[in-house]
């Protein structure tokens, strides 16, 4: 047979499989860390229609978070007030701010102000915030710091091993039942009481779920 | 490292944006922007000089179009939280309200309690508080709330072509009532029949208004025994409440009170306690039902002695039974002609009379005046009066009936004619031609649901409000007055009933709110406690002490109808109310059409009923492949879809087609038409579904007709048929012995299957309580490993065979729980049904035998076939086959014991249907929920490529609806144990109290069911219902030798045969069956059992 390939092709397949596997290895990482909710979530932080700032609201003027997310402790959402419960005070205070036309709006006609969502999870994953925060799962957990947010950024990814990381493992994230919604109290873990959270978790039975029928019906 | 937007630019358009919300030209001249249009557009700006106004409208939306697309949301679409603008009472966003209200039907209705979602009801349960149905409802009730949705309904008022609006309504009611004030001549009305008070309380003022005006009432099914009857008997008008817990030996003749009968669902639930039994020690008070009949009805099935009697035949029944009972030789003459075993009558009285008392003689409503008479006389002689049968004074309806319409219609002396409800140009007796005679009224007013064929003849038609959006009341069938309060508001602007009669009758506040409010007495506390409780305690009818009047009654005997001798020249029509379209008014519900027939599991069609003898005689018994075992229709079922002849039954001159089905247990010569069906105007669901059987009907034979013939148009129709295969072929899937042999050996179980032959499947845990098993019990080393079962909580089930009535409403409220869609006739043809449970019917006659193949036993339909039910649902099995071969893990089970789908994951191989034994698991092959049944193949192409807005309301958002190409299947309510334990640990906090307490978690199939078949619950719990369940001696697992360990497990059906009857069988023809198959060589030892031991038998 004649020569069709020069001996410098004997070092080919080596090199292609070398760069395979840079590119595979580099496809990986690329999505891993580009492609996976911590990247792409984390950090959104959508323009309101109204810019209500939660650094003042919750955090200078101290209102408690369920004064205007009034279902957290009760329901699976934690709901986003009505325009009512805005006016409950801005009906005498900034009266006539131009920034709260749309909510003056919103409580006269009944048209809902459109929130830009900013954590969502699929239609088939169901979360339930009323045994989160009735447990000793804090807002700031999930949420970060909103009080000191003047506006709301997405702050943790939320992607189904993140979630697991937690439930897995429950008693690193805990705090005190009445510290669930002081956004600048500490886990008992990071206060150094990792052995009362594990009491905790002891006696008030925490057992998240682990498998499928958690939260995917 | 992060991306950061820049979405700081826009200030001013934060500035300006909000105020575009008021009007665009004040906008415009703010200077902000000005000057954001002079950026994007810097050509367009100065173009901007005299351009005329819609060149400058389009340019602002297209600027703004883009505005929004570019600065907001690149990362991924918006989604947008729209909370309301003043908050609504009660409501806390993502938990469900619950309200009573009441579905009514004829002259009874259901007490419900609705829940609903943001305002729109989305699943209907039954109320508790009413304790005779303790919480229940039926099948009917179940899908009634997919009516509210069905974007078919008539969404306007219309009169010729053109629509009407609120006022204009308003006025042409206010205008009859003006029209016709004093006298009332020339106007009448046609109504369904109702027990509601305020409609009663608003009739009374429009007769005193209009004192010649024709109030007419028609329901085309009688669900009632016949006034004249207690008149005749008792002198009184009463109609019988029958109390089926209290009777030990009951008597229905041509009954079906599981279904057909008004106060299906309490007799059920009645009949059901005194059917059910806990333990060999308290066997001896379970009932004994006898039932004669031409169809074969689910309280047919039901029955320990079933004797197959045409409808027509049933008096001379009677008239045998009676002369027995009551000791009399009168009858003699009525019973002529009757060719049934003496020696069945004989017993039959013989155990009647042994149980004064607590016996129970029922007759059904549609047979004629003597017989009930006659069944009157038996109660009383038996001394049942106010034991087992109650009689409640019901008021007089004072209403006409659509025959005295009819005349006053032919002589013209109608000129407003209102059609309330109903629908009689579909269902009116065929003699009265009622359609032409709508036809000849000069003003026609329908009031109605859906634009039906009777809208069609009307001038004008009203569109009529759903219950579940009207103010209104009814009564149960014991007569408690309960509230039908809305939901939702109308929402199409619809008529309430109740308005519609109030204005006619020119009432000052005619909202419906009112009346039904005055009616009550104006109490706003006791009002709002009706509305809360819904009910009024201690408003039932008052019982009444009757005797039994002879002289009175001998007058009813005298005109009885003819005794007729059938064949197959002269065969009777038995008209029955079908099961699910009722009388046609559901004829376009999705889930109603698609829930196969209990009986014949027909789904989509009905078909004309013969019996396996005129089947044989009109020859057209399929002459099958002889390779199938006991499946005579083998050739007629080609790839698993029935292709039936289509037949022609003649009856008086009037001729109709249908197919025709042979089903086993008819009367020889009764061939049954379920009515309902053949709609011509109904949407494009009802819409052709099936053949209607009115045309048929005569004034003179509403339930029955005798002089009908059959010919073959030799045309083919494919039937789809969800269950083909009607035989157990001998194997042990319902278990079932005679009260004798249970009462002799409580575990006579054990006895039967595979596993009373092999070694334990559980090895030395066999016998241990569920949850010992579950935790402790080794689990065979698989390679795959399940989880430990340590959850707080261990979920199981238990269906009590023997009361289960196969009435089918679980299928339907697991559909309405579970976001289950319809697939069309074309996919149900496919085997492609969605329903997660299903109920599977078994028939035996003791024939089928051991040699498979061309075996006689196994050729012939049977005749006289005794009928197993049982519900198959996924039974959650702790070594569950379907887990192990999903490549992507989809289906896994929890630490609770349920086997979870995790829909998401699924990529649709279908292994895990593959390897199900018990052929649970639903396959979406298409996207049935977006796309329309007619048009699946389409695809997105197709003619709906969303699902319509209104249906979408119907879904529980608290299920996944899922898409084409995943896999699903019963949960066991996975939502509801969710919530439950949510709610639970929600409530515990420190206390460590997260046990859910017993019967908190209802699964929908157990809420709905009536006779309290299913259970579920924690067999952790040692005192749970579902573990004492489990106990039970007759408790087995189907299918349980293969070791997959089910959750699911079924009490054993028991039938309480009486010795000394005719048709006595030692064993249930399905044991016989057994034997036959699994013990040919054994000899003498039939029917003894083998008691079970570990190691098999010996």
């Amino acid at each position: 047979m004649s020569k069709i390939f020069p001996k410098s092709a004997n070092a080919l397949p080596l090199q292609i499989i070398i760069f395979l596997g840079i590119l595979g290895g580099v496809a990986a990482a690329g999505i891993t860390y580009y492609a996976t909710p911590a990247y792409l979530r984390v950090g959104y932080q959508p323009v309101q229609p109204v810019p209500f700032d939660h650094s003042l609201h919750a955090g200078q003027l101290g209102m408690d978070c369920r004064y205007c997310h009034t279902s957290v402790e009760k329901s699976g959402t934690s709901s986003v007030p009505a325009a009512q419960t805005c006016m409950n005070c801005h009906s005498l205070i900034k009266t006539t701010s131009p920034l709260l036309e749309v909510v003056r709006q919103s409580y006269t006609t009944g048209e809902p102000v459109p929130w830009v969502k900013i954590h969502q999870t699929p239609d088939y994953v169901y979360f339930n915030h009323s045994v989160h925060v009735n447990r000793g799962v804090s807002c700031v957990e999930c949420h970060g710091k909103v009080n000191e947010m003047t506006v709301v950024s997405h702050d943790q990814p939320h992607s189904m091993s993140w979630c697991l990381d937690c439930h897995r493992n429950p008693a690193e994230r805990l705090r005190d039942p009445k510290d669930v919604y002081n956004l600048d109290s500490q886990t008992l873990a990071a206060q150094g009481k990792l052995a009362d959270a594990q009491k905790f978790v002891h006696d008030w039975k925490v057992k998240p779920p682990q498998s499928c029928s958690g939260c995917h019906r | 490292m992060k991306r950061k937007f820049d979405h700081s630019a826009p200030a001013q358009r934060e500035l300006t944006g909000p105020k575009y919300w008021r009007s665009l030209d004040e906008l415009a001249d703010t200077p902000g922007f000005r000057e954001h249009l002079a950026r994007e557009f810097p050509e367009g700006a100065s173009s901007m000089e005299g351009v005329d106004r819609r060149q400058f409208m389009k340019l602002m939306a297209a600027s703004f179009a883009l505005g929004g697309l570019g600065l907001a949301g690149c990362r991924r679409p918006e989604a947008h939280i729209l909370p309301y603008g003043k908050s609504v009472e009660y409501t806390v966003p993502g938990l469900p309200l619950y309200f009573a209200t009441a579905m009514p039907l004829r002259k009874s209705a259901i007490p419900l309690l609705a829940e609903t979602h943001q305002g729109r009801p989305t699943k209907l349960e039954g109320n508790p508080s009413y304790r005779p149905h303790g919480g229940a409802s039926s099948l009917l009730a179940q899908a009634s709330v997919l009516d509210l949705y069905d974007p078919e309904r008539a969404t306007a008022h219309t009169k010729k072509s053109d629509t009407l609006s609120a006022t204009q309504v308003n006025d042409l009611l206010a205008n009859i009532n003006k029209t016709y004030a004093g006298s009332g001549e020339g106007l009448a009305f046609l109504a369904d029949e109702s027990a509601s008070p305020t409609r009663a309380r608003l009739v009374a003022k429009l007769k005193a208004q209009f004192p010649k005006a024709i109030w007419a009432e028609y329901e085309p099914v009688q669900d009632e025994p016949p006034v004249a009857a207690a008149q005749a008997a008792f002198g009184r008008n009463v109609k019988p409440l029958y109390r089926f817990a209290q009777a030990r030996r009951i008597l229905s003749l041509d009954a079906d009170f599981f279904h057909a009968e008004s106060g299906a669902l309490y007799y059920s639930r009645e009949f059901a306690k005194g059917r059910r039994v806990t333990s060999a020690a308290d066997a001896d008070k379970m009932n004994r039902l006898y039932v004669a009949e031409s169809g074969f009805s689910l309280t047919g099935s039901m029955a320990d002695h079933r004797l197959r009697v045409a409808s027509n035949h049933i008096l001379a029944l009677t008239a045998a039974i009676g002369g027995q009972v009551l000791e009399t030789n009168l009858l003699a003459t009525l019973a002529k002609g009757l060719e049934v075993n003496a020696q069945w009558v004989e017993q039959c009285a013989k155990d009647l009379l042994a149980h004064r008392g607590e016996s129970l003689v029922v007759a059904g409503a549609h047979q004629p005046v003597a017989v009930h008479v006659i069944a009157y006389a038996m109660n009383a002689k038996l001394g049942n009066l106010g034991k087992t049968i109650d009689f409640v004074e019901v008021a007089p309806s004072g209403a006409s009936t659509i025959t005295a319409l009819a005349t006053a219609l032919k002589a013209g002396s109608v000129k407003t004619l209102l059609v309330l409800n109903g629908n009689p140009a579909y269902n009116a007796p065929a003699d009265l031609d009622f359609g032409a005679l709508l036809k000849s009224v000069p003003d026609v007013i329908r009031f109605g649901y859906y634009n039906d064929e009777t809208s069609a003849l009307a001038g004008t038609h009203l569109a009529a409000t759903h219950y579940l959006e009207s103010w209104g009341d009814a009564r149960t069938v014991d007569g408690t007055i309960v509230p039908v309060q809305p939901m939702i508001m109308p929402l199409f602007h619809g008529l309430m009933e109740v308005e519609l009669l109030a204005r006619l009758a020119g009432e000052d506040k005619p909202e419906a709110y009112e009346q039904v409010f005055a009616t009550r007495g104006g109490d706003k506390k006791a009002f709002e406690k009706f509305l809360h409780d819904g009910l009024v305690e201690g408003s039932a009818y008052q019982t009444v002490r009757v005797a039994f009047d002879v002289q009175r009654a001998g007058a009813a005997y005298a005109k009885t109808p003819a005794f007729v001798a059938l064949s197959k020249e002269n065969l009777e029509i038995r008209f029955t109310t079908d099961h699910k379209m009722d009388d046609g008014r559901f004829a376009n519900n999705g889930w109603l059409q698609e829930c196969p027939d209990p009986m014949t599991k027909i789904s989509w069609d009905n078909a004309i009923l013969v019996s396996p003898k005129l089947a044989a005689e009109l020859g057209i018994v399929p002459a099958g492949s002889l390779l199938q075992v006991a499946r005579k229709e083998a050739a007629e079922f080609y790839q698993g879809r029935e292709n039936a002849r289509v037949f022609e039954v003649t009856l008086n001159g009037r001729t109709i087609s249908g197919p025709v089905h042979i089903q086993p247990g008819l009367s020889n010569y009764t061939i049954v038409l379920p009515l309902g069906y053949g709609r011509t105007a109904s949407g494009h669901i009802g819409t052709g579904a099936g053949f209607s059987a009115y045309p048929l009907r005569l004034s003179d034979g509403l339930g029955f007709a005798t002089g009908a013939t059959l010919r073959d148009t030799g045309k083919r129709l494919q039937l789809a048929n969800t269950q083909e295969h009607w035989s157990m072929e001998g194997r042990d899937i319902v278990r079932e012995a005679n009260l004798d042999e249970f009462k002799d050996n409580p575990k006579f179980v054990a006895g039967i299957g595979m596993e009373s032959h092999t070694p334990p499947v559980l090895g030395k845990d066999a016998g241990k309580d569920p949850a010992f098993i579950a935790t402790t019990t080794p689990r065979g080393n698989s390679l795959y490993e399940t989880p430990n079962f340590d959850g707080i909580h261990q979920w199981g089930m238990s269906i009590d065979l023997n009361t289960c009535i196969g009435c089918n409403a679980c299928v339907v409220a697991c559909q309405a729980e579970n976001n289950i869609p319809i697939v069309g006739k074309e996919q149900v043809m496919r085997g492609r049904e969605m329903h997660w449970i299903r109920l599977d019917r078994y028939y035996s006659d003791g024939k089928a035998d051991a040699e498979a193949f061309g075996a006689e036993g196994n050729k012939a339909l049977p005749e006289d076939p005794q009928v197993s039910m049982q519900p198959m649902t996924c039974q959650h099995c702790e070594l569950a086959p379907c887990e192990t071969v999903c490549p992507v893990n989809a289906t896994v089970h929890d630490e609770e014991g349920i086997n979870v789908m995790a829909y998401n994951r699924c990529i649709g191989t279908r292994y895990c249907a593959n390897n199900c034994p018990y052929k649970v698991r639903r396959f979406n092959f298409f996207d049935y929920n977006k796309r329309a049944t007619d048009a699946l193949y389409m695809g997105p192409l197709g003619h709906q490529s969303e699902m319509p807005e209104l249906v979408k309301m119907v879904k529980n958002p608290d299920v996944t609806v899922r898409m084409r190409g995943v896999m699903e299947k019963c949960t066991y309510c996975v939502q509801r144990v969710q919530q439950a334990k949510i709610a639970q640990k929600r409530k515990a906090g420190a206390t460590g109290d997260v046990v859910i307490p017993d019967l908190t978690i209802k699964t929908a199939c157990q809420q709905v069911c009536p006779v309290e078949a299913i259970v579920f619950g924690n067999i952790k719990d040692e005192n749970s219902a579902v573990s004492l369940a489990k106990k039970q001696e007759r408790d087995y697992a189907v299918l349980g030798y293969l070791n997959v360990r089910p959750r699911t497990t079924y009490l054993g059906k028991l039938r309480n045969p009486n010795p000394a009857m005719p048709d006595y069988a030692a064993l249930p023809l399905s044991r016989i069956e057994y034997n036959n198959k699994n013990h040919p060589a054994h000899g003498d030892d039939h029917g003894q059992g083998h008691e079970a031991k570990p190691g098999g038998h010996e």
